[in-house]
């Protein structure tokens, strides 16, 4: 079954057929919604778990933990909530307690950021858990049920972190294949408690105290189970594949087999890295490219890596690190690869430079990746890089020197050399041809934007097409300006998560927004693109001088949305109406074969919301839209914009406060 | 004497999975309908709620309520392990957001089963062990064979629910130190004791009259050094600790079923409130 699910509610879904027993939980962001899912289920009784709202992710973790000593259990955090939890976690790996436990990756800070990456992951990385790095919701939700097999396997019983990087992975709604229930009972066999709690014939402690003797005999015991993982969740990822279709490795290679430049990289930002290697590879003057995506990072498969790179014949590998190690030769990722290379290959080793990209939710576009493929081709060919992490998209400190003058001084002084020795290479950063059809929804948060997109995509879904949104997320107060990114692949092959930020189509629900400061939403539009706006007070005219819209093969329309739903008494929810536009523009998705999908799932009142598409998608128009009747005044709200404080006396002061208090 | 055989008696009730005639009802532990004296025990209990529906009581205890018809005589029949029962008769009471007095309502609530399967612990073998057992539903040649290929490490773990083989699977131990337990667990009743007397600060002793015996053992059981060891049978078994393995935990007292109250001492006297106050720094 193919449903359009965010990255959260396909984790959740995992739980669910995994059959997990108990499920304790605290919510932080992003990984609530994953909880919230499974919550309602448990409470609905779609699925007989028991769901325990503990007092803080420390109660989370401990909760989980004593529950697997007896049942399937399962939880999710992320950042912070992760980080309250280490102090248990290697009671869970040290009493060799296999359960699973969801992260919504997420920065740690300080200072505080909620958006998306590896830093919590990479902060309990020696906790003694297997780490999985996913890459979409498809990949969450068929870890999540693989890393029960892995855990529980008889040889490993080990705990599990399976990583989602936090909105751009958790949040984004994309195509994913649900396996039914059979399917994974027949794959994942009931869990079996090694040592129960509750078995009076058979009393266990847990995590006595040892001797040290006893002590590092037991570590030894525990690294050993540990290390099994390798191959374990290597077979269990074919067998996954026999079953479900989808063949899961410890680290996938894409591309060229014999690439002498790679890009390793954990997570969902191998979409884009993808996009690159398809788009380079073959041309003139460009050798073998891949990407190395690792899948595995705890126990980190490094004989097998360090293998497969000399096997390719490797030159030059550039690693990608979406965290830090303060203070560390290279981030966590780059130094176990440097390691993993050192230790199996000797003087054979390649060439490797770490780069720090993606922190606290920093896009990674596939424009970077190809900047780090030049890096790697410059270091192929020998010439001087550095020796500590490369940063994206600071610049003060770029990776290849575009403008002298904007590179810090100091930085000059210590890396100028190095600068002037890495040339640009033109071949590496070609345009790329356009694969994709993208929308953005400008909105004010509030107004059902994304709820616009999230129909629109699933109604995509179900048509077969390869369609995912993006949705922005943040401290946006209600009524602030929000956007969301919806892709459709036009051409038909893979699964893009990449989106190239050119747009086909820019929707602008409030046309306040044409006004408003700091905004440029037609900024990104491509060349013969297309506007929407909800609006009656400007023209298509005024709206190409507004958005300063010079390209003539732009095509503008406006569409009376918050006229319409007042019409159909649906008060200020015109989400529908916009809805209905957006098909008018989008030449991808027949309307009709949309509406199907609409008449089943459009929110309650299901008429009005459906009539409310169908206006929205008859009167779009290119031409300019009759002004409706003004409406009578409202001398209660012109007296609340009128009134300044200044022009108010003590007496009129107490007095209002009065009628506040006595609530008038 | 009287007192003591009506102990026992009780003692034996709870470790024979019967509820005591006495004792207040567990959770979903049955449906009989009660009689007077449960009753009466289940008052203390089911509080009634101050109300003015004129049609409904509501019983509360704890987080459970229960609805019955105004006036009636009607006790508590079952409890689900749902925060609220809703019969049918309450669920026109439901608020807007499905709730009753505040709290979620699960519509058909289930009576929890007693998990039997979480007291079987797994059998774990080698290729030698599992030839000396007879196991029905196990496909012997296909395990030896896995076995013997995994060489003198290979183990089975047979999992068992309801007395049936339920699930097997074939591995190989991954401990190198084979003295330490998976996840370093210690079973209670197997650990060989070791001298940790030094650790002790009080002396633990189990008076025999005051003991129940084999009827209880649960000091023999929650010991995590496996100090405590029955003595005699029947009626005049005793639970002894070991000096030389006993650590002095304090576990055995505290989950006593006797309460330790005149069963275990400490340096020879009984452990009483004051004593416990300076020990716990209560």
């Amino acid at each position: 079954m193919r449903r359009s699910l965010a990255g959260n509610a396909a984790a959740a879904w995992g739980f669910r057929l995994s059959r997990v027993q108990c499920y304790p939980y605290y919510p932080i962001t992003p990984s609530t919604s994953c909880s919230e899912q499974v919550a309602d289920w448990a409470g609905n009784g779609e699925m007989e778990t028991v769901v325990i709202n503990v007092e803080s992710e420390h109660s989370a973790a401990s909760a989980v933990i004593a529950s697997a000593k007896s049942v399937r259990a399962g939880t999710a955090t992320s950042s912070k909530g992760l980080l309250y939890m280490v102090e248990v976690l290697e009671n869970a790996s040290g009493a060799s307690l296999p359960f699973t436990i969801f992260v919504g990756n997420r920065a740690t800070g300080a200072p505080i950021n909620i958006w998306g990456d590896n830093s919590d992951a990479y902060a309990v990385r020696d906790t003694g858990f297997i780490q999985l790095f996913c890459a979409d919701g498809q990949e969450a939700l068929d870890n999540i049920i693989q890393a029960y097999r892995i855990g529980e396997n008889m040889a490993v019983r080990q705990p599990v972190f399976v990583n989602l990087r936090g909105f751009t992975g958790t949040h984004t709604y994309e195509p994913v294949e649900i396996p039914t229930a059979a399917e994974v009972d027949a794959f994942l066999p009931p869990h079996v408690p090694l040592e129960p709690l509750f078995a009076p014939e058979r009393p266990v402690t847990y995590n006595p105290m040892l001797s040290a003797y006893y002590y590092r005999r037991h570590k030894r015991n525990q690294t050993e189970a540990l290390r099994n993982v390798i191959s374990i969740a290597e077979k269990v990822g074919t067998e996954f594949g026999e079953r479900l279709g989808r063949t899961y490795r410890n680290f996938e290679w894409i591309g060229d087999p014999r690439a002498e430049l790679v890009v390793a990289l954990m997570g969902e930002s191998s979409g884009a890295a993808e996009t690159i290697v398809s788009a380079l590879q073959g041309r003139e003057s460009i050798p073998g490219l891949a990407v190395l995506r690792i899948r595995l990072f705890n126990p980190f498969p490094a004989r097998e890596i360090a293998h497969a790179l000399h096997r390719a014949g490797t030159k030059a590998i550039v690693v990608l690190d979406e965290g830090l190690a303060h203070g560390d030769v290279f981030p966590p990722l780059a130094l176990r690869l440097s390691s993993a290379l050192q230790a199996h290959l000797g003087s054979a080793v390649p060439q490797l430079a770490s780069v720090i990209g993606g922190l606290g939710g920093s896009e990674i576009r596939p424009e970077h990746f190809q900047t780090l493929f030049n890096l790697a081709a410059n270091m192929a060919q020998q010439r001087p890089y550095r020796r500590e992490p490369y940063w994206l998209d600071i610049e003060e400190d770029p990776i290849l020197l575009q403008d002298e003058q904007k590179v810090n001084p100091k930085l000059w002084r210590r890396y100028g050399e190095v600068w002037k020795n890495q040339p640009i290479l033109p071949q590496y950063h070609a345009a790329l041809p356009s694969t994709n059809y993208e929308i953005r929804l400008y909105g004010r948060a509030g107004q059902g934007a994304i709820t616009s997109a999230v129909y629109f995509t699933s109604a995509g879904v179900e048509n077969g097409f390869w369609v995912l949104t993006k949705p922005t997320f943040g401290s946006e107060r209600r009524g602030a300006v929000v956007h969301t990114d919806t892709l459709v692949q036009t051409n038909g092959r893979g699964r893009t998560r990449s989106f190239t930020g050119r747009l086909d189509l820019v929707c602008i629900f409030d046309d306040t927004i044409l006004t408003s400061p700091g905004h440029a939403p037609a900024r990104d539009l491509k060349p013969g693109g297309t506007v929407v706006v909800n609006t009656v007070r400007y023209s298509p005219q005024r709206i190409r001088e507004l958005l300063q819209l010079t390209d003539s093969a732009t095509t503008v329309y406006v569409v009376p949305a918050s006229r319409i739903a007042r019409e159909l008494q649906l008060g200020s929810f015109y989400n529908m109406v916009m809805l209905g536009a957006m098909h008018r523009a989008c030449p991808f998705l027949d309307f009709e074969a949309a509406m199907n999908f609409y008449e089943r799932n459009v929110p309650k009142p299901k008429e009005a919301n459906q009539e409310a598409i169908r206006r929205g998608y008859l009167e779009t128009t290119e031409r300019e839209t009759a002004l409706p009747e003004p409406p009578p005044p409202d001398e209660r709200a012109e007296a609340y914009f009128q009134w300044r404080p200044e022009e108010e006396s003590l007496e009129e002061k107490i007095l209002r406060s009065l009628e506040i208090y006595h609530g008038s | 004497m009287n007192r003591k055989r009506k102990r026992r008696e009780r003692v034996i009730e709870w470790t024979t999975g019967q509820i005591p005639r006495n004792a207040k009802r567990d959770c979903g532990a049955g449906r009989e309908t009660m009689g007077e004296t449960e009753s009466t025990n289940q008052h203390q209990q089911w509080q009634p709620l101050a109300t003015c529906n004129e049609e409904k009581d509501f019983l509360v205890s704890g987080r459970l309520v229960f609805v019955r018809d105004k006036g009636a005589a009607q006790t508590p029949e079952s409890l689900s392990p749902a925060p609220v029962v809703a019969t049918a008769s309450s669920r026109q009471h439901l608020d807007g957001d499905g709730k009753l007095l505040g709290f979620p309502v699960i519509p058909d609530p289930k009576v929890l089963e007693r998990r039997s399967d979480l007291e079987q612990p797994p059998l774990v073998l080698s290729l030698e062990e599992l030839a000396r057992h007879s196991i029905e539903g196990l496909d012997y040649s296909a395990a030896m064979d896995q076995l013997a290929d995994l060489g003198p490490e290979g183990r089975i773990v047979l999992y068992y629910r309801k007395g049936k083989l339920f699930r097997h699977e074939v591995f190989e131990d991954p401990r190198v130190c084979k003295d330490v337990e998976r996840g370093a667990v210690v079973h209670n009743l197997e650990q060989k004791a070791q001298d940790v007397s030094g650790w002790r600060v009080h002396e633990f002793y189990i008076d025999s009259k005051g003991c129940l015996g084999e009827i209880c053992t649960r000091c023999v059981r929650v010991c995590p050094e496996s100090a405590i060891h029955l003595r005699g049978d029947g009626a005049t078994s005793f639970c002894e600790i070991d000096p030389a393995a006993c650590k002095g935990c304090f576990i055995c007292w505290v989950e006593c079923t006797r309460k330790a109250a005149d069963c275990i001492t400490i340096d020879g006297k009984v452990f009483d409130s004051q004593l416990r106050a300076a020990h716990f720094g209560e």
